[in-house]
């Protein structure tokens, strides 16, 4: 104990010049996951302005260049400067954890991929400042309306580069992980002993590396089009805009799954522990995860199945199939709860939710995948309301649930209960409230991106119901607001594992020190912590039937 | 987490019936209202399969006031695999359904008796009728109206002036991409008389919200005596306007 005291006396309280110049993976992670919620929460003042845009009908708060704006700046924060980097910041801060490391493997590299990446994020946002005003082009920058002709405002430009930096940087980050978790293992964890989420983030990180520099290249040559006098994607000058769909998707399909494949791993992670048991078909979750990293390389064009130029029933059959591994993940999730302990403090409570919103999150996708049904919902509120439930009901959750789960590892605090079962309550109304009506809007013929729509009245009161919802999502999330900072005004107080966990991160203090372990307790499953807490439970019962300490 | 229960099972009822396609005015739309209704049935089956030992689980297998560790299993090699093959099996029967509606929606016929060629621009439509030479065009809201007979093909060939659009009808549960520099035909049939809005479903910039247009659908003796004076009329204005 006194040796504790003496090393937390020892490590100097961070100034800002120690945040701006660390190497050490836990600030960097810090780093990550602070930045990406403030831009969640920027991104989310965005799409409360959009609900609001479309609580009446007619045009109110903004005019139609202000709602391109809108709609193309949230899409691009929410998934390029929060999902992203939030998935990211989870895996700079538990993957060294979990495989026993003491930090990444290229420390320096890790903080230019952060570094470079909010230098990315800030130039993208510095659009605001543009004369023209921010990016307009809605987040996937179709051609040729993005090309200077259409769009004509410098934020586009700035869109770009910004989106090349931040590519770049993630990038950096997916070669580090891949390093970190090939050659930085613990002695005795092998493959198979890798804990899931640590799994999930090295399948994102090759999706990553396969798909970004994709994307790099078309913003290149679209910023080559609007600036330097290249047609790559002007059909007059003989280049071609379908190329532009073709290469977007290419990496914007693969970034779906990274966005949602570091938060399968969390909800793989929190389920075993308030279960109290392994997870079930462990080997079998990890097939599934390199089989959909695999395919999600496949499936691009279903985002262009009205084109009328990809070839439907490829794409529509490679869609279906994803289905599967998917399916495998989740059946294994309800046979890890099934016959277990269950308990439901604030990290179950989002990992349940997350199991029942992204479900329909993923028969909705399934459906879409069927060229002829998205012949009618393709571009509609139907698209909308699917992808905002597996990217909330998938991301936001298992993000929140991550938040409640790790955040006694990442300060030593533990996030309120009472506070958390409330965020919780209303995010999973909020989210139903706002999103099934969407279903029923696409249904009934709403496109996407309308600054405005008829006066019909059920439209009118699908839009308010889904403007109600969206109030309540932000009203909801208040309360984590409240507990994160009433949590950082005690002193830190949490033991190593608070939960009764069983990876590697749970062995060491609460925060960790500087270089993460002084012991590691030997590695014989993937639970280690599972196995020393119950060695060492043995250890205590035989102790106390030789008599050398009394029973209890 | 009985609100977690109660708003879950909200979904499910919800999702019964938020989600519904309108009544199709098309032959095509139809046979894609039909599949998605087989889609919707399978999705409860597989909704229901998870939903109910995940519900159960939650209500039964609380931990309570019993400390005891669970029985640790660490999987089975028989549910692996059935929970591998048997949505394989469902996917490869919506694949098959899938196939089956394609062949029927998406077959242009060059024979098609009506032919429409069709030309989305910033921010309107322009729709001409090859046979005469009559065109009909207008921009932003209500934009002009295309009028169709019913009961026999539509061949529309389509193609945009300057960026990507879509034509989209909503109640006949179609839409297509407007190309520059490409064209695409499809095809359908239109077997109700009536109206039907019209819309661009590709953001094509900022007014892409008021490029509204009017399909009317009316029988086939109506179509040719409409085709006929409206030609004559278009073409007569011209003369008096020259």
């Amino acid at each position: 104990m006194a040796v504790l005291e003496r090393t937390a006396d020892a490590i100097p309280q961070p100034g800002l010049l120690v945040w701006l110049t660390s190497v050490d993976h836990k600030r960097i992670g810090k780093l990550y996951l602070t930045s990406a919620f403030v831009f969640f929460l920027f991104g989310g003042m965005l799409a409360q302005s959009i609900r609001l845009e479309l609580a009446v009908p007619g045009l109110q708060l903004t005019d139609a260049e202000g709602y391109a704006q809108l709609f193309t700046m949230h899409g691009t924060i929410m998934m390029l400067l929060f999902a992203t980097p939030a998935a990211a910041g989870l895996a700079n801060y538990f993957l060294p954890l979990q495989i026993g490391a003491a930090d990444m493997a290229f420390p320096r590299l890790n903080a230019l991929s952060f570094w470079l990446f909010l230098l990315g994020a800030l130039v993208v946002l510095s659009g605001y400042a543009a004369v023209g005003g921010p990016a307009d082009i809605g987040w996937t920058g179709y051609v040729p309306n993005a090309e200077k002709t259409y769009s004509t405002t410098a934020g586009t430009d700035l869109w770009l580069i910004g989106m090349a930096l931040m590519g770049f940087a993630s990038i950096l980050g997916s070669v580090n992980f891949i390093t970190t978790v090939l050659t930085s293992r613990a002695p005795g964890m092998s493959m198979f002993r890798v804990p899931i989420f640590t799994w999930n983030v090295l399948v994102m990180s090759v999706l990553i590396l396969f798909s970004f520099p994709v994307l790099t290249g078309a913003l290149i040559m679209l910023l080559a089009d609007r600036r330097f006098g290249a047609t790559f994607f002007m059909p007059a000058e003989g280049g071609d805009p379908i190329l532009w769909q073709h290469l977007f998707w290419f990496f914007g399909h693969p970034e779906v799954y990274v966005v949602i494949l570091p938060f399968f791993g969390v909800i793989s992670e929190i389920i075993p522990v308030f279960s109290r048991k392994p997870l079930f078909g462990y080997r079998f979750v990890i097939f599934a995860t390199i089989l959909i990293g695999a395919y999600s390389f496949s499936v691009w064009a279903h985002h262009m199945f009205v084109t009328g130029v990809v070839s439907l029933p490829f794409f529509s059959i490679a869609t279906f199939i994803i289905a599967v591994p998917t399916g495998i993940k989740f059946f294994n999730w309800v046979a890890t709860m099934w016959r277990g302990r269950l308990s439901f403090e604030t990290p179950m409570l989002w990992a349940v939710g997350f199991l029942f919103i992204f479900l329909f999150g993923g028969i909705t996708g399934v459906i879409l995948g069927s060229p002829p049904i998205d012949f009618a919902f393709h571009d509609t509120y139907y698209v909308v309301a699917h992808l905002h439930n597996v990217l909330i009901g998938g991301t936001v959750f298992a993000f929140f649930g991550a938040m409640y789960f790790w955040f006694p590892k990442l300060t030593g605090r533990r996030l309120s209960e009472r506070l958390g079962r409330i965020h919780f309550g209303a995010w999973l109304a909020g989210f139903v409230l706002t999103f099934l009506p969407q279903y029923q809007l696409g249904a009934d013929g709403m496109p996407r991106r309308y600054a405005d729509y008829p006066n019909d009245p059920t439209w009118v009161v699908l839009n308010q119901l889904s403007t109600a919802g969206a109030l309540l999502l932000a009203v909801g999330t208040l309360p984590f607001i409240a507990a994160v900072v009433l949590a950082l005004r005690h002193p830190p107080d949490q033991p190593a594992d608070p939960w009764e966990a069983n990876s590697l991160e749970w062995a060491t203090t609460s925060p960790p020190p500087e270089h993460n372990f002084r012991t590691i307790p030997p590695i014989r499953s993937e639970r280690p912590v599972f196995d020393a807490r119950m060695a060492a439970a043995a250890a205590r019962a035989a102790a106390v039937d030789d008599g050398e300490i009394p029973g209890p | 987490m009985r609100r977690a229960r109660i708003v879950g099972l909200g979904i499910a009822l919800i999702l019964a019936t938020a989600g519904c396609m309108p009544q199709p005015g098309t032959v095509e739309g139809r046979d894609i209202s039909a599949l998605y209704t087989g889609f919707l049935i399978a999705a409860a089956v597989v909704a229901a399969v998870v939903l109910v030992p995940l519900t159960w689980s939650i209500v039964r297998h609380r931990r309570g006031r019993d400390p005891s560790l669970p029985t640790q299993h660490r999987g089975n090699l028989r549910l692996e695999i059935a929970w591998t093959i048997v949505p394989a099996l469902l996917v490869a029967g919506l694949f098959v359904g899938t196939l089956v509606v394609l062949g029927r929606v998406d077959r242009p016929d060059a024979a098609a008796p009506t032919q429409i060629d069709v030309t989305a621009f910033r921010w309107g439509w322009s729709f001409r009728y090859p046979a005469t030479g009559l065109v009909q065009s207008g921009v932003g809201d209500p934009g002009p109206e295309v009028v169709v007979p019913i009961g026999t093909p539509i061949r529309l060939t389509l193609t945009s002036n300057d960026v990507i659009h879509s034509f989209y009808v909503p109640l006949f549960l179609f839409k297509r991409d407007l190309n520059p520099g490409r064209e695409n035909v499809v095809e359908f049939t239109v077997d109700q008389a009536g109206t039907y809005r019209g819309q661009c479903a590709e953001y094509c910039g900022f007014q892409h919200y008021r490029m509204p247009f009017t399909v009317r659908a009316v029988s086939q003796t109506e179509f040719a005596s409409w085709l006929a004076s409206t030609t004559a009329a278009q073409a007569g204005g011209a003369t008096s306007v020259r």
